[in-house]
């Protein structure tokens, strides 16, 4: 997913039904004079939208033949992406409005796995637009909200106004347990600052060197096994390329179902570049990232967000990949 | 055809170009389809112009945004657009709405014998003759394609997980029944002579029916997602895009099970981006990524001539007109060569 002027930004908006989406696009479409955007949603939206340029899709996820199981795409955006790049006038973005109850995963991997929604078009950042009235019920009754604020790269808490002080901080310590990389913010009527959820680059590989984990001592224990939990790992000796690979690519392999997303910044024996990676599920974008900045320290650093993280030994496979 | 290598790989102009006619319109080409020795050209604001001797019409608005797809009707042709518009066009620019799915896209359109079909979402339409009403063909996905065969008894419909193949018995009624094979299925097209069926994938690969005995392959090893194949020479070979060559499996005899494709022309590191037969010859026009266009002749590949020089765009449309003298080339950049095939001596 290499950045070029020609990529068209996509914006993806997630959050259940209820919860301000399609407030959020309305104010995204009347704020932005001048702009052409193309707007993609699916056909039970819950209101009008107010702009020239709207695509109705079903949201249809695709298995690709490929022999990955957890490997799927969103079938309806390939064919609008495709379509929309033939167009005369150039969009400034796309934003693609998804149904209360989808997966944002098939949305992030459509853009890793098609060549030509990956050359011509990009993934801005996923904004979830979260209740915080009923966000902590969602999420103990529906996976597809845990998985909502697990791809976030910026949750838009809405609805503050309905609850209490208290309560508003129980919301926030959940979401940062789930995804403490996710900027939360507060908003009533998704009231916003669109430069907070509009040209974030989320998903290039320079954003992840923005990645502090911060949040080692957070507490694991009364999670049931598949809550959708965050851990990281920081390391001050470098890492053996091989055995890092070796035992990467097999978590993935073995895993990938349920690790939703993994960044990271690598610090290997004998080389001088910082190497990036991201992904969501088995996919990857990888690269070397330059040279350590002069002055500061070399470390590497990893987080994982997914289920059953606990499970995975991933504090020893990552110990065993220093170097001796 | 003669091998004119004169002026290969030389940037100068080529001789077609030279005794053409270029357009530089600015606007995508997103088809060509030749009526007659017309060739009408759909585009990226939503416009079609008819090319006739080299004469542009003027810009006919058809649809909104996009002409997504075009298909030869007799004398007309029908588009699809990102309108949700079906239209039926005449040549002198008369419009005709034909359905109208709103923020539906119509993807995909295609006419048999005066039946008009489309297909928005995961319905496709067709239209009788003499018939108002549409008949509507469900399926459990969105069409990633939709193809008559040459005598418009059976109508094959792309879709994710196969094939489905609706077939008119003789009492007019269409029964349905399903090729199924993992993945999601785009382009499909029959042979000429109705044997075999072939689909591109969402994967970088064919996959093709032989009909008597549904037996089924894929035909893989490419580099990008193939969007254009067709048939050669009647059902002799299928000419594919998507690799540094055009990939020609051949078809004759027992199919292309166990045999070798022929690959050509090879002319360095380009993508090959549109393959359009050369009528009634064992021939083909090669579309390539950076704007050039050859014609081969498949088991002659030294038969190679220069067609167009890159222009930077990816050739997206070539057509031939119904009497084989010229061809017409669009790319995403607007560019339109109309050319001559044959010297004027020669002819």
């Amino acid at each position: 997913m290499e950045e070029t002027n020609k990529q068209v930004p996509v914006t993806v908006l997630t959050g259940f039904l209820g919860a301000g989406k399609t407030t959020l696009l309305n104010r995204i479409l009347t704020e932005q004079h001048g702009k052409k955007y193309a707007v993609i949603v699916n056909e039970f939206g819950e209101q009008g939208i107010d702009n020239d340029l709207v695509v109705d899709a079903d949201e249809e996820v695709f298995e690709m033949n490929n022999g990955c199981i957890c490997c799927t795409v969103r079938g309806d955006l390939i064919r609008i992406l495709s379509g929309l790049m033939k167009r005369a006038d150039k969009l400034d973005a796309i934003i693609v409005e998804t149904t209360g109850l989808a997966d944002p995963a098939p949305v992030a991997q459509t853009f890793f796995v098609d060549q030509d929604v990956a050359d011509r078009t990009k993934l801005d950042a996923i904004v979830t637009v979260a209740d915080a009235v009923h966000l902590s019920t969602q999420l103990t009754d529906h996976h597809e909200a845990e998985e909502q604020i697990a791809f976030a790269d910026v949750v838009l808490l809405n609805k503050i106004d309905l609850v209490d002080e208290s309560g508003l901080e129980v919301v926030k310590e959940r979401i940062k347990k789930i995804n403490p990389f996710a900027k939360v913010i507060n908003t009533t009527k998704c009231g916003v600052s669109l430069n907070e959820i509009l040209n974030l680059d989320a998903f290039s590989l320079k954003r992840v060197l923005d990645v502090e984990p911060d949040f080692l001592t957070s507490d694991h224990d009364h999670e049931h096994d598949d809550d959708v939990t965050s851990l990281s790992f920081v390391s001050d000796t470098p890492l053996d390329m091989e055995k890092f690979q070796d035992w990467f690519s097999k978590l993935l392999q073995t895993k990938g179902q349920d690790i939703l997303r993994t960044k990271g910044i690598l610090d290997f024996t004998g080389e001088s570049d910082r190497y990036v990676f991201q992904g969501v599920h088995m996919l990857m974008d990888a690269s070397p990232m330059g040279k350590w900045p002069e002055g500061k320290e070399r470390s590497s650093r990893l987080v994982f967000i997914g289920r059953n993280l606990e499970s995975m030994n991933l504090k020893e496979g990552f110990e065993n990949c220093k170097s001796a | 055809m003669k091998a004119d290598t004169s002026q290969f790989p030389a940037l100068d102009k080529t001789k077609f170009e030279q005794r053409g006619t270029e357009f530089k319109l600015g606007i995508p080409v997103t088809n060509a389809v030749a009526v007659g020795n017309s060739i009408a050209v759909g585009f990226g604001d939503g416009t079609v112009r008819i090319f006739t001797s080299g004469e542009s019409s003027e810009p006919i608005k058809a649809h909104k945004g996009i002409v997504l797809c075009m298909s030869k009707d007799g004398d007309n042709i029908l588009t699809g657009g990102d309108d949700g518009r079906f239209l039926n066009i005449s040549l002198d620019g008369k419009i005709n709405e034909i359905g109208n799915f709103g923020t539906r896209w119509v993807d995909h359109v295609t006419a048999n014998n005066g039946s008009l079909v489309c297909s928005s979402g995961n319905i496709v339409y067709l239209w009788s003759p003499n018939h108002k009403e549409p008949k509507l063909f469900e399926h459990n996905s969105t069409i990633g394609g939709i193809a008559f065969d040459t005598k418009g008894r059976r109508l094959a419909v792309s879709r994710y997980g196969g094939v489905t193949l609706w077939k008119k018995d003789y009492s007019n009624k269409w029964n349905s029944s399903e090729l199924n094979w993992k993945g999601s299925h785009n382009k499909v097209i029959f042979s000429p002579d109705g044997k075999y069926l072939v689909t591109s994938m969402q994967e970088n690969q064919l996959h093709f029916w032989r009909l008597k005995d549904k037996i089924d392959s894929a035909m893989s090893g490419y580099g990008t997602k193939i969007k254009s194949f067709a048939f050669v020479d009647d059902s002799k070979y299928l000419a594919t895009s998507g690799a540094k060559e055009a990939v020609c499996w051949p078809f004759d005899g027992d199919g292309p099970v166990g045999r070798k494709p022929i690959c050509l022309p090879y002319v360095g590191n380009k993508l090959v981006t549109f393959v359009e037969p050369f009528p009634n010859e064992n021939a083909i026009l090669t579309g390539l990524s950076d704007g050039s266009v050859f014609l081969s002749e498949i088991e002659k590949a030294s038969n190679t001539i220069i067609i167009r020089s890159f222009t930077e765009f990816e050739v997206s449309a070539i057509a031939v007109t119904k009497d084989c003298s010229h061809l017409l080339i669009g790319d995403m950049g607007g560019n339109i060569l109309w050319t001559s095939i044959w010297d004027k001596e020669k002819k």
